[in-house]
């Protein structure tokens, strides 16, 4: 599904030049579920947001479902975005301003889906998330583990193959982690791939495949046995 | 402690240069404005004020009464008034009659004649009654005797160079001397009289050979100083029936007005007095500086989640609220300060062009202190106003929350107010601009029922009258020139007027009707191509038609007659009879309606020549020139240009146009600084938001257009408040008009549209930025 080769990314300010990520390449098949770990400012974000498209590679190649998408412009990149991909964050990046309903719908109304059938879905993933109770809510009013259920609810809403997720669990107790990990285990079982950046390593346990990072290269690749 | 102070506040303005930049010019601005409209108020507020006795000096006018019930309010009073009621009524110190010369006068010395035309005529009171500075001669005998005259420093220079004149003759049309009695500086600009010599009194008997001791006559302003402590209410009731006393059958009753109103106030109780104008520009300086303290709100609140951290470093070191209050007030004040420093430069530059537009001789006198308590006095309240709503705001962070991370989310309720506060103005201003414009507009252009264009009028010495056929058998001989006649008026300005006429049917006892009149020549008529509905103009012989008069519609109307040609009418105790009608015709400001008017023809009593011409005036006015030179080689010629003098009747208001106008463009530039500041703070607020909606799918017209939405549709509501209050205020100036224009649906959607577009580029650039921000910048922005 997605395939990298030679992947560089470099970050310049006016006197320094830093490499996030130096000659990155690695394969990721559709229904996988892989972890990418490794210490802080080691470019796990970095990678993480270049498979989803927010972000350039400096040099290398990006293919996704077997098209070279590296050199894709703004709007290629955002119908791909929209049509395949949903991000999951750390720090929720649920907008204020909007229900928990609005924040989950946000993605279909991009895509020009029907209000009857939008509404049918929100409900469905609502439900599912198990937060339809909080449906009228802002987000200040939820706790980490509903907010989270909710960007989760936000990101499987257009029935994307490949979810990315980065420290999903991140800013929850280990309760509401857990019950986060769950869902994202779930959705996998259920066909979509979901790429989780992570520190931590029963999350990483979770998963099929461990990509180790450090200082912008891969060190080791762990297949794990599924369990 | 200052030093640190002013340290910190220059590196800030420093680092934020744009923004900085915006928020001092915008200050500057408004504080331009305010600082221009200030100066004009101050001045038109000072006029008269350098009378040392200004507050005892009362003017007495009249009320005359007709039988529509109209009232005429006028300051002409007879001649005999002033020395009567000095005489009679105890609490009168002194009383003096002003009037002008009743025209040209042609003044010589040793030297060269010259024609002057800015005389008065006053008795010996006034120079004890007005406070003009006396440069040389007696103060106790300013005015000696009726052979006297009291010149100014510019006639003084112009006659007699710098010499001391006292004592030297002047002599006037020839006939006339005077003594120099008295060198006056010459008037001050903001003076009511404005004078280049002062005649007495007896010089309108003399001259002009008037029976001063006439009370039917209303024709002289009458001042009269009181004595202190006088209660003007009792005096007023004594004065009010002087006229009646002496003349029966009067219909004017009088009254007094301060002095000090003069200037500003109507005596007709109009609505569109000077003073009106005075207030509406104070208020607008108060909007605008008020618009710009605004926008300092607005773009400093915007800035505030920069500085944030700040108030969260210093509250954590130890800075209480009260003491960050301070300091952010200081703040403002200080950058209100430099605002105003900028705007002094900015008002010294402009004051030329300020004084073209008011007509006013306006400057900055830093020595004056009424000025310099109101500079302080918008230095503080500029800083005061526009720093207290973000010194409020940002004190009130708490630390933790910033320190955390936290950003701080207002519903920027007050500033969307604000801001559509600002642009309701302004829009308002635009409706209001483009409405007086085209009122005055249709006032010029308007049909007013006679030709006013290509008509140039001479202005005769009393001493030309004999010779003016001949001259007017010679310029009737230039190329170009169609038509010539000679009136004592022209139509622009007939002022003479009297209710003395009688005629068949009419109700002597209650018909007092006023009729303007007016003695005019054979071709008055044709040269003004006036239109006759009944009846003849007058023929070409002057002879057959003696005594006979033209009235207007109005005046057929008042003598409620069907068919009036061939009607006798007596005017004045002539005998005439009706030989024509004209179609109704505007001689007056088109504020007031058209009077009963009636033309009488004459062959003397004229005071002008008119000429009509083919259009090309240059070469016909040189033309005019030379025989004017044939005939009256003594005279200096000068001419006017009919079309002038009718623009000059909208002076006031074409005045108020042109600084409403410019003021409506400070407006708009201010409110769009205001909605550029707002703009960017709502910009800067939703930047994250922005870019999980791009995450999740958003493009960039998605955003784009709901940016444009979202502040247009202030603007929209901005133009739903300012419709009605514009509608309503320009009905009310309108309703001041006898001949008006109808606001059209044009001057609200033109405004309307204009403040869109306006709105459309101010956040055109923020909107169009925002929307084709990297969604991964946004997020991580934290």
């Amino acid at each position: 599904m997605i395939k990298t080769n030679n992947l560089m990314k470099k970050f310049r300010t006016d006197e320094v030049e830093t490499t996030a990520l130096n000659n990155v390449n690695l394969e990721i098949n559709e229904g996988e579920f892989v972890a990418i770990m490794g210490p802080s400012g080691c470019g796990k974000s970095t990678l993480l947001n270049i498979l989803g498209l927010l972000d350039n590679p400096t040099s290398g190649e990006l293919f996704f479902n077997d098209s070279q998408v590296h050199g894709y412009n703004e709007r290629q990149r955002t119908n791909l975005r929209k049509e395949n991909i949903g991000f999951v964050f750390q720090s929720f990046n649920l907008i204020e301003e909007l229900t928990v309903y609005e924040n989950v719908e946000l993605p279909l109304l991009y895509m020009k889906v029907s209000s009857s059938e939008r509404k049918k879905r929100v409900n469905e993933a609502l439900d599912r998330m198990k937060i339809t109770h909080r449906a009228k809510h802002f987000p200040q009013q939820l706790s980490g583990g509903q907010q989270q259920r909710a960007a989760i609810a936000r990101a499987v809403i257009t029935n994307p193959k490949l979810i990315l997720a980065d420290e999903p669990t991140g800013n929850l107790d280990s309760a509401n982690g857990e019950e986060v990990m769950n869902l994202l285990t779930q959705l996998n079982e259920t066909g979509t791939t979901i790429v989780m950046v992570t520190h931590s390593p029963s999350d990483a346990d979770r998963s099929h495949r461990i990509i180790q990072l450090f200082d912008g290269h891969i060190v080791t690749e762990n297949m794990r046995q599924k369990l | 402690m200052l030093k640190i102070f002013l340290n910190t506040v220059f590196r800030k303005l420093y680092l934020q240069k744009g923004y900085s930049l915006i928020n001092i010019l915008g200050l500057a601005t408004g504080i331009t404005c305010s600082l221009l409209i200030l100066l004009w108020v101050e001045y038109e507020l000072s006029y008269d004020s350098f009378h040392e006795n200004k507050n005892q000096i009362y003017s007495v006018y009249e009320n005359q009464t007709y039988a529509d019930g109209e009232t005429f309010t006028t300051y002409s009073t007879p001649a005999p008034l002033a020395p009567k009621i000095k005489a009679d009524i105890s609490e009168i110190d002194k009383a003096t009659r002003v009037t002008s010369t009743w025209g040209k006068l042609i003044l010589t010395t040793e030297g060269s004649p010259y024609v002057e035309d800015a005389g008065l005529c006053v008795d010996t009171d006034f120079f004890k009654m007005f406070s003009f500075q006396l440069l040389y001669g007696d103060p106790n005998l300013m005015m000696p005797d009726d052979s006297s005259i009291v010149i100014t420093e510019k006639i003084s220079k112009k006659y007699f160079g710098e010499n001391n004149p006292i004592g030297k003759t002047i002599s006037i049309n020839s006939t006339l001397n005077y003594q120099v009695s008295a060198v006056l500086k010459d008037s001050p600009k903001n003076s009511s009289f404005y004078f280049d010599f002062l005649l007495p009194f007896n010089f309108i008997k003399e001259n002009w050979g008037f029976n001063l001791k006439n009370w039917d006559s209303h024709a002289f302003r009458t001042f009269i100083l009181v004595k202190k402590k006088t209660y003007i209410p009792n005096l007023e009731t004594t004065i009010k029936p002087y006229i009646k006393q002496s003349l029966e059958n009067s219909n004017a009753d009088l009254a007094l007005q301060p002095f000090t109103d003069y200037h500003l106030h109507n005596i007709s109780g109009k609505k569109l007095s000077p003073i009106l104008y005075v207030r509406i520009f104070a208020l607008v300086a108060f909007i605008i500086l008020l618009i710009a303290c605004f926008n300092y709100m607005n773009l400093s609140t915007a800035r505030s989640e920069r500085r944030a951290k700040e108030v969260a470093v210093r509250k954590v070191v130890g800075a209480h609220k009260r003491g960050l209050f301070a300091l952010f007030m200081a703040e403002s004040v200080f950058i209100s300060l430099l605002a105003f420093g900028l705007a002094i430069v900015m008002v010294e530059l402009l004051l030329p062009f300020f004084n073209e537009l008011t007509q006013r001789d306006l400057s900055l006198r830093f020595s004056n202190p009424t000025l310099l308590l109101s500079f302080a006095s918008i230095v503080l309240f500029t800083g005061f106003i526009s720093g207290s709503y973000p010194a409020l705001y940002l004190s009130s962070f708490k630390p933790i929350r910033i320190l955390k991370g936290k950003l701080y989310r207002d519903s920027y309720l007050f500033r969307k107010l604000m801001v559509i506060t600002q642009f309701t103005i302004s829009i308002g201003l635009i409706i209001c601009s483009s409405v007086i414009y085209r009122q005055l507009d249709y006032l010029q252009d308007k049909d007013i029922g006679y030709q006013k264009d290509n008509i140039i009028y001479i202005e005769m010495m009393d001493n030309s009258q004999e010779n003016f056929s001949q001259l007017k058998d010679n310029l009737i001989k230039i190329p170009g020139v169609l038509k010539v006649t000679a009136a004592d008026q022209m139509p622009i300005n007939f002022s003479n007027s009297t209710p003395d006429v009688s005629w068949q049917g009419k109700l002597e006892e209650t018909d007092n009707t006023l009729f303007q009149f007016s003695f005019v020549d054979s071709d008055f008529i044709e040269t003004f191509e006036m239109e006759v509905i009944h009846g003849r103009a007058f023929s070409s012989d002057q002879n057959a038609d003696s005594l006979k008069l033209i009235i207007n519609e109005a005046a057929a109307a008042a003598m409620k007659m069907s068919y009036t040609i061939g009607q006798k009418i007596k005017i004045l105790d002539y005998d005439c009879e009706v030989i024509g009608i004209v179609k109704d015709f505007n001689f007056n400001s088109l504020q007031i309606g058209v009077k009963p008017l009636i033309m009488l023809l004459t062959s003397d009593e004229f005071k002008y020549i008119a000429i009509r011409t083919d259009g090309d005036e240059q070469p016909i006015i040189n033309k005019i020139s030379e025989t004017w030179k044939v005939h009256y080689p003594e005279i200096p010629f000068s001419h006017r240009l009919l079309r002038d003098d009718f623009s000059y009747l909208y002076k006031a208001e074409t005045r108020l146009n042109s600084v409403f106008i410019s003021f409506t463009l400070i407006a708009i530039i201010i409110s769009s600084l205001g909605l550029f500041g707002l703009s960017s703070y709502i910009i800067e607020q939703k930047y994250k938001e922005m870019g999980i909606r791009k995450v999740f799918g958003a493009e960039f017209h998605h955003l784009f257009k709901s940016f444009l939405i979202r502040f247009l549709r202030w603007i929209l509501f901005a133009n739903l408040i300012a419709w009605p209050i514009a509608y309503y205020l320009m009905q009310w100036w309108l309703a001041g008009f006898a001949y008006r224009i109808h606001i059209s649906a044009f001057e609200f959607i033109g405004a309307g549209l204009l403040s869109m577009i306006i709105a459309f580029i101010t956040v055109f650039y923020q909107s169009y930025k925002i929307s084709s921000i990297t969604p991964l910048k946004s997020i991580r922005y934290e």
